[in-house]
Formats: C-alpha cells, sequence, structure tokens
C-alpha cells in the first residue's frame, strides 16, 4: 500500500498521462482519413434498414408503436457501450502486436492507470458514434422525449462506467493469455441477443429474460428508452430501478475489475510474460 | 552494505529467477510451450558505479535479458535483489524507471506512425516533464544523438541507424541516472554502429552515467573500453576489464609467415605435436599459433629449428574478442574455470 501511495507521487499524475495517450491516439486516428470516415459511416449507414424496417413495423404495440425511435436508442447505445468495453482490450492487443507494449511498461506511470488511459479514444469514439446515431435518427423522424435527456445522459454514463469495468475484466484475462477477448465476445454475444437492442426484451423466452437482467446493457437500453420515448413499449424499465442497479453493478465490476487486473498484472510479471507476445 | 556498494548504481545481488510453466488451470486459456521450470539467471550479482559501462555478453539464454527486465521491474526475482539509485526493482518499479533510460533491443517499440518529437514528447510527457522544459529537453537531445533538423520527420521514413538514434534519445531525454541498453546497434549497419557506439561511451562518461549493455558485435564492447560480465547458462563466468579476460584466458598470437606452403605445413604439425595451440596452417604460407607463459617465441623458434631459414616475418597480434569467450565458454564445457 505504501508502495502505491509512493508511485503515485512520483508519477506524472492523471492528467499527463491521460493527456499522453490520447495525444498519441488522436494523431495515429488522423494518420488514416479514409479509415477514420469510413468508419463512422459504418456506424450510420446501418441505420438506413431500420428506417425502412420502422415502416413495416412501426404500429407494433411491442416496441411502442415508433420502431425508428426504439431502434435508434439500442443502436446509439450499442455502439456507446462497446466502444467503451472493447477499448482497452483492443489498445492493450495492439500494443502487444505493435511491440510497444514493453515501453508503456517501463514508463513510470503505475501500471493501473494504464486501462482508463488507454481507453479514452476508443470511449470517445464511441460515446460520438452514440450521438452521431442519434443526430442521424432524429434527421430521419426518431421521435425523442427532450425532457428525459438529462435521465438519459446519467444512465448513459453509468452504463459506460459499467462497460468499461468490464472491458478492464476482459484486459485482465488478455494480460495472461496476450491474445483475443473471451469474455468481451462472451458478453457482447449475450448483449447483442439479450439487451434488447432492436427487439424488445418481452419477445425473449422468459429463461432469456432472467439471463438478461444481469447485462448492464439492459438496463441502459430500456431505460433511456422509457426516458427518451413517449411509450416506450411493452417492456418499460423505470429509471430509478435502472441507476440503482447500475451503481450496484459499477461498484462490483469497477472494485473485481480492477482487483483481477491487478493480479493478473502480477502473475504476467512474475511469468515473465509482460511486454512480449 | 560494503562503500562500493553504496556508491554503485545498480546492485544485483544473488539474483535468481525461474520461469515456471503455466499452472494447469490457464491451460484453457492459452497453452504454453514451457513444460517444465527453467533457471534464466542463477544467483548472479554484480554493481555499475556511476560513469561506468558494463557491457553484458554470453550466448543467448545466457540470461542478460531476463537480469535487464527484472532490472526495470518487468519480472520479478525468485529470489536475491536488484536496486536501481537505492530502489528496489521489485516493490519500488515506478520509481527504478524513473531514474532509468531503456533501450530494448526491438526497434518496433517507437511509435512508427508518429513524428520524431511525438515519440519523444509522449516519452517525456509520461517522465512527468512540464511542457517548457520538454521542449528544451527535446531539441537538447535530438541535438546529442544527431538528429537535430529531424524532429517533424515520420518515424517510419527513418534509416535503421537514426531510429537507434531516436530510441537512445527517448532513454536519454529525461536525464536519467542509469542507461540500460538491450542490444543497441543489433540492427544496424557497421558505420552508424561504431558511431552509435562512441556516442554512447561519451554521453556516459559526460554525464557519469551508469551503463549496462548487452551486445553481440564484440568489435563494440572492444571500442568501449567497458567492464565485461560474461553470463553462461544464467550466471556469472567473469567479471572485470577486457585486458584481464584476454591475460586469463588467452594469450597473444604469434604469426609466422614461411617461403612456402609446404615449410608452413611442416611447421604446424610440428607445433601440434609440441602441444602449442596452432590455431591454422591450412594450405597458405602462415602459421598462427596461441602464446602462453609457458610458450614463449623463443619456445617456438626452437621446436621450428629445420624451418628456421625459411621463416619471413614473425608477428605478434591479440587475440581476437570472440576467440577468447569461445575459450572460456569451452572451458567450461570441459568442466574447467
Amino acid at each position: 500500500m505504501t508502495t502505491e501511495v509512493n508511485d503515485r507521487r512520483i508519477s506524472p499524475g492523471w492528467r499527463k498521462t491521460a493527456g499522453a495517450f490520447l495525444r498519441v491516439d488522436v494523431i495515429e486516428e488522423i494518420n488514416y482519413p479514409l479509415t477514420l470516415v469510413m468508419t463512422l459511416l459504418g456506424v450510420i449507414v446501418p441505420l438506413v434498414p431500420f428506417f425502412f424496417i420502422s415502416e413495416l413495423v412501426g404500429s407494433s404495440r411491442r416496441v411502442g408503436g415508433d420502431y425508428l425511435t426504439f431502434a435508434v436508442i439500442g443502436l446509439a447505445l450499442t455502439a456507446a457501450l462497446t466502444g467503451a468495453m472493447s477499448g482497452f482490450g483492443s489498445s492493450l492487443q495492439r500494443a502487444f502486436q505493435r511491440g510497444t507494449m514493453e515501453v508503456f511498461l517501463v514508463e513510470p506511470v503505475p501500471w493501473t492507470t494504464l486501462p482508463l488511459a488507454m481507453n479514452q479514444w476508443t470511449l470517445m469514439f464511441g460515446a460520438l458514434s452514440g450521438i452521431l446515431i442519434f443526430g442521424v435518427g432524429a434527421l430521419m423522424g426518431a421521435d425523442f422525449q427532450l425532457a428525459g435527456v438529462p435521465v438519459a445522459i446519467l444512465i448513459a454514463v453509468l452504463g459506460i462506467i459499467a462497460s468499461t469495468a468490464i472491458g478492464i475484466w476482459s484486459a485482465a484475462i488478455l494480460l495472461l493469455t496476450l491474445k483475443s477477448a473471451p469474455l468481451i465476445r462472451l458478453y457482447s454475444l449475450a448483449a447483442s441477443l439479450l439487451a434488447g437492442s432492436i427487439f424488445s426484451v418481452n419477445q425473449l423466452p422468459t429463461w432469456a429474460r432472467y439471463i438478461s437482467y444481469a447485462l448492464p446493457h439492459t438496463y441502459v437500453i430500456n431505460a433511456t428508452r422509457t426516458a427518451l420515448m413517449d411509450d416506450p413499449g411493452t417492456f418499460q424499465m423505470s429509471t430509478t430501478t435502472a441507476i440503482v442497479a447500475l451503481l450496484i453493478f459499477n461498484v462490483v465490476f469497477l472494485v473485481g475489475g480492477f482487483f483481477t487486473f491487478r493480479k493478473a498484472l502480477e502473475f504476467s510479471r512474475k511469468m515473465g510474460t509482460l511486454g512480449g507476445y | 552494505m560494503s562503500i562500493s556498494q553504496k556508491h554503485a548504481s545498480i546492485v544485483v545481488s544473488d539474483l535468481v529467477k525461474v520461469y515456471d510453466p503455466s499452472p494447469r488451470w490457464m491451460s484453457f486459456l492459452v497453452r504454453s510451450n514451457l513444460k517444465s521450470s527453467v533457471k534464466a539467471v542463477d544467483g548472479i550479482s554484480f554493481q555499475v558505479q556511476p560513469g561506468e559501462i558494463c557491457a553484458v555478453l554470453g550466448p543467448n539464454g545466457a540470461g542478460k535479458t531476463t537480469t535487464f527486465r527484472v532490472l526495470v521491474g518487468l519480472t520479478t526475482p525468485t529470489s536475491g535483489s536488484a536496486t536501481v539509485m537505492g530502489y528496489d526493482a521489485d516493490t519500488q518499479a515506478v520509481s527504478v524507471r524513473k531514474q532509468v533510460g531503456w533501450m530494448p533491443a526491438d526497434q518496433r517499440a517507437l511509435l512508427m506512425r508518429h513524428s520524431v518529437n511525438e515519440n519523444l514528447r509522449f516519452h517525456g510527457q509520461l517522465q512527468g516533464m512540464e511542457r517548457a522544459e520538454l521542449g528544451m529537453a527535446i531539441d537538447e537531445t535530438l541535438e546529442l544523438v544527431g538528429l537535430d533538423g529531424w524532429g517533424t520527420s515520420t518515424c517510419f521514413a527513418l534509416s535503421t541507424g537514426m531510429k537507434a538514434r531516436l530510441q537512445l534519445a527517448r532513454a536519454l531525454l529525461h536525464k536519467p541516472k542509469v542507461l540500460i541498453l538491450d542490444e543497441p546497434t543489433g540492427a544496424v549497419d557497421p558505420v552508424a554502429s561504431h558511431e552509435l557506439v562512441h556516442l554512447i561511451r561519451d554521453i556516459v562518461s559526460e554525464r557519469q552515467i551508469a551503463a549496462l549493455i548487452s551486445s553481440h558485435r564484440l568489435e563494440e564492447i572492444e571500442t568501449l573500453h567497458s567492464r565485461v560480465l560474461l553470463l553462461d547458462e544464467g550466471r556469472v563466468r567473469y567479471d572485470g576489464d577486457l585486458g584481464s579476460l584476454r591475460h586469463k584466458y588467452a594469450g597473444p598470437r604469434l604469426s609466422i609467415e614461411f617461403r612456402t606452403a609446404e615449410s608452413a605445413s611442416e611447421a604446424g604439425i610440428s607445433l601440434k605435436s609440441a602441444n602449442i595451440g596452432v590455431i591454422s596452417h591450412n594450405g597458405t604460407n602462415g602459421v598462427i599459433c596461441e602464446l602462453n607463459p609457458d610458450v614463449t617465441h623463443a619456445s617456438v623458434l626452437s621446436l621450428l629449428q629445420s624451418q628456421t631459414e625459411d621463416i619471413v616475418s614473425l608477428q605478434e597480434s591479440e587475440t581476437p574478442l570472440h576467440a577468447i569467450l569461445a575459450n572460456v565458454y569451452r572451458d567450461r564445457k570441459e568442466g574447467g574455470e
């Protein structure tokens, strides 16, 4: 404990560490302008089919009669949450593969600050993608209740924190295996099937619905619909319930994520696999 | 603690590092090729003083990189200790990394899509340097390593030699008290490598830095005039200066040139039968043999009585370092010191 306090005193501080990593990531992205543009297009274009699907199922009571708004909220939040969740793992794997990880680790920065420092760009890009989907969705005719925006932002922030914590958990496994992120894949698969991003959770069989309650995505997406839609459909999630559940998720996942990451670091350091690929 | 230990920048004491195979529970995550424990470092001890260069030599798997990785906190010692500027490399790793300039063997460790300045800026920020201080330090360091004017160039566009200089600049930027350079001239051409080694030698001397360097290029070690730490199978085989190493493991060499190849061949046979180490007499007019306290010029000439009239020239030379190292490792295999 004393060592950690000393380490924090000696290290450059969060502002400099975060600034250094963010600057490097932004320069990297700007170096590939076409890729950046195509990635942004890849965020927006999948909305188009949902515009036409909404014409077909728009009157369905299960989605509150406005499927476009229903789908836009699901897609925007999934983009933001996925960015927060996968950012650190992908940055970590890229650094391992490129051979820069060892140099990052030899800097006088406490290693436990790396998950947040290396995750910033992907987290921001995920949030930007979400905002972009909301914007383009509004232009296509999605209808949001502006009064619910502050609550929706609070829920989204809590969801992003929970997703970041899951990402840290997954990065701990990546540290041990130096390849892929099985936890993220498993979670993403479960979230895409069960969280109700493009269909109502009510359409799931009862047993699957119970599993969906174990996913932060379910609370974020469905409570945001409650906040932003006039009629969120047959599956209504109270915003208060969602906020309480997400706070519990955050405490458990953050404490567990950092603990697991720290243990994985200690283990990799002992095994001598840290920084290698 | 001895007086020399008190002043030493790097102190390694009875360091042991054993790499164990992954535990069984990990096999569903990743399969490991390591089936049994490997002792990479086996009880080594040494110190490096400020202003001193210590060249760590040894074949692949000798324990050089593991020792370096322990010193910067990338791996933990199994037993023993390693300290840098008085900080324990295991428990005070962040303090250690503040004192160390690290140059890894892998040139990919640079941010390839970023400029020279950006590479240094990133490192400087993580070292906690302030903006104004950092700007000046970047200019000063680039000039020091001969990269002034290249600050805005993208890293991947630099030659291998320039990338090595940039790695050195990154290691020096925050004015460390200790330099750890893992094969700094690995892929660099001989001319650029020669310049880089001279540069390192001058900087270490001027800034009174304690430097640990590993290299497979033995001529570089000779250029550095450094102390030599010879590792083999995780143990220290020799720790001292190059002159003593030569004296201990190989005497000078005597090159004798004859008028004819036949005379050279006969001389070679005579010397071999007298158990004198003959290096070569492969059909040319020359014979090269090793001298030692028991084998002097006079004793060689007395053995060559019948061929002395055919001798054209005699020349004494130093034994190359690679031949000395071969002697050291041969001695180990034969069970000697």
